[in-house]
């Protein structure tokens, strides 16, 4: 009880002023809420981020439901066992999650407010249950549980906000504490000793790769390499692949009728699959190859018999290839080719 | 007997590129044809305008043009801000038209200006295929480029927008490159320069242009490929070209100043080490040679390195490392979707999947990769350009839809050079071959030797024309290296002709393969009639519907503009949503608030404020603005679905985005956007749905939205604030005029008065500060 007197001391005179029960009240939160803290911050300065890791017991420790706290927590919930989803992207949300609250100690060092916030992470195999109690069933999910918010009033940040990776994070940080994040720093990708020494091994081989420019002997003076490479991203543009890497669309998904089907092509124009834009990618090249085949290969052949089976061949693989994506944009977006033809203007 | 033929050729061909201009000027009017003569969509309105104002005013006015007709009160600088390329061009010909005592009318002329161009682009088609593959090429190349369906969206008649001339522009500029580079003139350089100055002047993908040329020319020395004739195509096209892009006005110092442009400045001074460095090869040794390269080499990379440094320093003190937000989304295709919501949003910035290239450029995607082959087969300056080209305009185009655009070219001329390659190699063999078939039915006794002979015969003549043929057009230009490069050519064409002669294909083979590329051929040409009709025609400022009663015309928005022309005072101000600001300027001659050149975000936001305001914040607010009237657009009768209900969400976001009391989730119910009986009183109390429904109830009784398929939720309302003065016939538009202050002062209570009074002393201030939202 001693502690308790001293403790009050420093606590301001209007709460002195209050009456006596609510004054005892008050030492025991208040003690609680010190005690807090400083746990919190041991546990803060364990972790070289900031990020705290909680279970539990733990959570439900610092998340006393019963009165206001005088900090607010972020907290992300983690799955290890989904880290291998690369749709979800959870590792990489993990630690963007680490920059905005490395950002937010840095920024905050030494203010009253370094113990306002703290970022914390739980995991699902270790804590069940605090994924039950906040009723999260999908992820990546971070929430926001303010001083006065319980697990059922606390607010998830929007789904949205995700695509923007930490700026995201830190915007809603700062919309709800009315706290600047700070500049968030990202480890450079690489380090100003690596860059050093790159640009030593560039000025070094340059003198070298210049004489080998001059000589005419790099692997660029080979006319074949360029038209590979240049046909290859006439393929890799027309297949659509920018679309799948810009929406991070998977090659394939399951069908939603029959999960144990795969479906590859999907129906309307406005979106595609990997595997399906590969496949067109694919036909929209063989046609122009096949007929450059003929052109300029199949002339040099003397023989006459094998001039005529290639050719047939090359002629059937176009006509099924041109066939092919004519009936699979038909089915895809519904456009028949006819003819303009006015009945009246 | 070779001359003649020449001639023949020359004249045929002058012959196909004509009807080949006409069917490209000709397949674009289809939108004139089912409509009529007007111009289409947004901006191509304000092009108009402007149009209209150059040649009512002159060219020094139009350079120094503030209008106060927009963006009221901040009004905009006409003449600094815009690519004048498109408007001083369709001025010129309206100017020249009139001098010849041709009286058209400025709208006429802008009208046609498109189609005009794209006869142009095709005939620039032409020359730039012709100087990398000849004349066959070049020819088949332009009949595809003046139906692709692709640059035929954004060139039909009415269709009145920067990239109407930009193409050619961007095509002739590249002709005259590869033009320069094959004969080495400097006249053809400085038309280059000149050329690049006119692109600069018409669009914002210029930059395209200013850097495809340099990465060409470092390909072309890293590959060992430096000649002068480099030289004299490049430095002319840097030094000239930026003087000259720095003399438009949006372009400015930023000729000099961004990284859009240090590529070319890059490449500028490694031209000149390696120009050194040959110059030098030519005047020593071989010994000593090798001992000035080492020289030349370390004082060429300091140098180098020095100008890296600065330039690194310049870019690094620049947020974005002076790149703008579109060429870096361009560069690394994730960063819009990361960074730039504004950008990465707009429907023309989404990246394709495959049946937009089917769509598109059709059958040409087929044919690509052939021409690639055909390119390399064998590979010259022109043609590695063009393969160039063609490799980063297809990649931008798989980043962003718009760049289609700029792909059409590229997969024309390379599918133009693949088709002819084809017919050659084809038509040769069934030409070479039919003769020796028929002779062999005819008289299975005689000789195959003569027959065979008289075969060989047949195509050495054939092969000596069409070089001919080809030399002389190639050679006319260039007198000073005539000789040189007729020696070489004639060495290099000398050992195919000799191989050429009997390279055939078996008959029947080639017979069957000539009729199906002639069907895929008619295959795109159906296709592109059909897009040229049906897809890309419709003028969306005049609507049309097919019902089984006939056809429907649906022309409010004239009806709407020619409302406000004539029934409203000539300083009145009318608000709308951003949309419709260039047309109402354009055809009502009225001051808009807001317009579709969207350069002042909180200006919107306080618009969009307004619409998702109830009356009389909304009064308020437009009040401040001076507005008269505000003029909304409503389908919910006729079933419009662009309308402004559909909009309404954008105008709350990005009225929220600055006003922060405005929210969103406060119109929606459950997430849903929804305007039936379950939809939030904040949304059913907004103006925009005030305006859009009034009165709606009294057409059928029950109020069913067309658009949405549901009865509204708010049938019966009075507005306080606003009053109905016109709605057009199909109810497409209609428009509100404010109530004036003292109407509202009557049969109210003194307290209401005493608000109004101090809400009339605000707007009599409201004259110095008239936002009171900023």
């Amino acid at each position: 009880m001693a502690k308790s007197g001293q403790i009050s001391g420093h606590i301001s005179l209007l709460f002195i002023l209050l009456s006596l029960f609510s004054f005892s009240v008050c030492i025991v939160l208040s003690e609680t809420d010190t005690e807090l803290i400083s746990a919190l911050v041991s546990l803060r300065d364990r972790s070289p981020s900031g990020v705290i890791h909680l279970d539990d017991h733990s959570l439900r420790r610092f998340l006393n439901p019963s009165s206001s706290r005088p900090f607010s927590i972020f907290l992300f919930f983690d799955a290890l066992q989904l880290h291998d989803r690369s749709e979800l992207h959870l590792p990489d949300l993990k630690q963007e999650f680490k920059l905005v609250s490395a950002a937010f100690a840095r920024h905050h060092k030494g203010k009253p407010s370094e113990t306002k916030v703290f970022f914390c992470t739980i995991e699902f195999k270790e804590s069940q249950s605090t994924f039950g109690l906040f009723g999260v069933n999908s992820l990546p999910h971070v929430r926001y549980i303010g001083p006065n918010e319980n697990p059922k009033t606390s607010e998830a940040m929007d789904q949205s906000e995700f695509a923007r990776m930490s700026d995201g994070m830190a915007a809603f940080v700062h919309s709800k504490t009315r706290l600047e994040v700070g500049h968030i720093d990202r480890p450079p990708m690489v380090s100003k000793k690596q860059i050093m020494f790159l640009c030593l091994v560039f000025l070094l081989s340059a003198p070298f790769a210049i004489k080998k420019v001059l000589a005419g002997e790099t692997p660029l003076h080979e006319p074949k390499v360029w038209l590979g490479f240049a046909v290859f991203v006439y393929f890799f543009s027309v297949s659509g692949a920018m679309h799948n890497i810009i929406r991070k669309m998977p090659m394939f998904i399951a069908d939603r009728n029959d999960p144990s089907k795969l479906v590859f092509f999907y129906h309307g124009s406005g979106m595609q699959l990997g595997a399906e834009g590969f496949a067109v990618g694919f036909l929209y090249t063989i046609v122009g190859l096949m007929l450059a085949f003929v052109t300029h290969l199949l002339v040099y052949v003397k023989n006459k018999s094998v001039q005529k089976g290639f050719m047939f061949v090359a002629i059937l693989v176009s006509f099924w290839a041109v066939k092919k994506v004519i009936y699979l944009d038909n089915w895809k977006t519904g456009y028949g080719v006819h003819a303009f033809w006015p009945s009246g203007w | 007997m070779a001359t003649l033929r020449d001639a023949f050729g020359n004249v045929l061909s002058v012959f196909i590129l004509i009807l080949i201009g006409v069917l490209a000027f000709s397949i674009r009017l289809f939108s004139v044809i089912k409509y009529e003569s007007v111009i289409h969509e947004f901006d191509p309105y304000f092009n108009y305008r402007v149009t209209q104002f150059l040649t009512k005013n002159g060219i020094y006015d139009f350079w120094n043009w503030f209008d106060d007709r927009t963006w009221y009160p901040l009004g905009r600088v006409i003449g600094g801000t815009v690519y004048p390329g498109l408007t001083l061009t369709a001025g010129s010909i309206w100017w020249f038209l009139n001098s010849l005592n041709i009286p058209l009318s400025v709208e006429t002329v802008c009208v046609f200006t498109a189609p005009i161009f794209s006869a142009f682009a095709s005939w620039a088609t032409y020359l730039l295929t012709k100087e990398v593959k000849g004349v066959g090429a070049g020819l088949t190349a332009a009949a595809l480029i003046a139906m692709v369906p692709s640059y035929i969206s954004r060139s039909v008649a009415g269709s009145y927008d920067n990239e109407a001339v930009a193409i050619f522009a961007l095509v002739f500029t590249f002709y005259l490159y590869i033009k320069t580079l094959n004969t080495g003139s400097l006249f053809y350089a400085t038309l280059n320069a000149l050329s690049y100055f006119y692109m600069v002047c018409s669009w914002g993908g210029y930059t395209f242009i200013i850097n495809l040329i340099p990465m060409h020319v470092l390909l072309c020395i890293v590959t060992g490929r430096y000649s002068p004739r480099l030289y004299i195509a490049y430095a002319p096209l840097v030094i000239l070209g930026t003087l000259l892009a720095s003399l438009v006005p949006v372009v400015g110092f930023n000729a000099v100043l961004t990284s859009e442009h240090f590529a070319s400045f890059l490449v500028f001074i490694i031209i000149h080490v390696v120009a050194l460095v040959y110059y030098i090869k030519g005047v020593l040794s071989p010994k000593l040679f090798k001992v000035a390269v080492t020289l030349v080499v370390s004082i060429g990379m300091a140098v180098c390195c020095m100008v890296v440094a600065v330039l690194v320093a310049l870019v690094a003190s620049s947020p974005t490392k002076g790149w703008s937000g579109r060429s870096l989304s361009l560069l690394d295709p994730t960063y819009a979707s990361k960074y730039i919501p504004i950008i990465a949003s707009v429907s023309e910035h989404q990246p394709p999947t495959w049946p937009s290239y089917f769509m598109d450029i059709n059958v040409l995607a087929f044919l690509v990769p052939a021409g690639i082959i055909a390119c390399f087969l064998p590979l010259s300056d022109a043609s590695s350009f063009v393969v160039l080209y063609i490799v980063t305009s297809v990649y931008f185009s798989g980043v962003m839809v718009r760049l289609m655009l700029v792909l059409a070219p590229a997969a024309c001329i390379m599918s133009g050079i693949a088709l002819s390659e084809a017919f050659d190699v084809l038509t040769r063999s069934v030409k070479l071959q039919l003769p020796e078939l028929v002779e062999g039915t005819a008289s299975t006794a005689e000789d195959t030797p003569s027959g065979y002979g008289s075969v060989q015969n047949e195509a050495a003549k054939s092969e000596s024309s069409l070089e001919k043929l080809d030399d002389s057009l190639r050679e006319r230009p260039s007198r000073k290296h005539r000789k040189k490069e007729k020696e070489n050519v004639e060495k290099a064409s000398s050992k195919p002709r000799k191989e050429k002669r009997l390279l055939v294909l078996p008959l029947v083979a080639s017979a069957v393969a000539i009729f199906l590329l002639i069907m895929l051929g008619s295959f795109y040409v159906v296709h592109c009639v059909w897009a040229a009709a049906e897809a890309y025609s419709a003028p969306s400022i005049v609507l049309t519907s097919h019902s089984h009663d006939g056809l429907h015309v649906f022309d409010d928005f004239r009806e709407a503009y020619a409302w406000l022309r004539h029934n409203t005072e000539v300083d009145d101000k009318v608000a709308s949503w951003w949309d419709y600001g260039y047309q109402t300027t354009a055809m009502a001659n009225r001051t808009v608030i807001v317009d579709n050149n969207t350069w002042n975000n909180t200006h919107i936001a306080t618009v969009g404020t307004a619409m998702s305001s109830p009356e009389k914040p909304a009064w308020e607010i437009f009040n401040s603005l001076d507005v008269k009237y505000v003029l909304v657009v409503f389908g919910g009768l006729v079933g419009y679905p662009s309308d402004d209900i559909n909009k309404f969400l954008w105008m709350v976001r990005i009225g929220g985005g600055v006003f922060p009391h405005i929210k969103e989730p406060d119109y929606l119910r459950d997430g849903q956007y929804r305007i039936d009986s379950q939809a939030t009183p904040t949304m059913l109390n907004c103006l925009m749905y005030r305006l859009s429904y009034y009165r709606f109830v009294e057409t059928d009784g029950k109020g069913f939205d067309r658009v949405r398929r549901t009865e509204i939720g708010k049938k019966y309302f009075k507005l306080t604030h606003f009053e109905e003065v016109f709605t057009t016939h199909h109810w497409m538009v209609r428009i509100y005029k404010l109530k004036p202050p003292k109407n509202r002062i009557r049969g109210k209570t003194k307290k209401s008065k005493s608000s109004s009074k101090s809400s009339k002393s605000s707007s009599i201030k409201s004259t110095t500060r008239r936002n009171p939202w900023h």
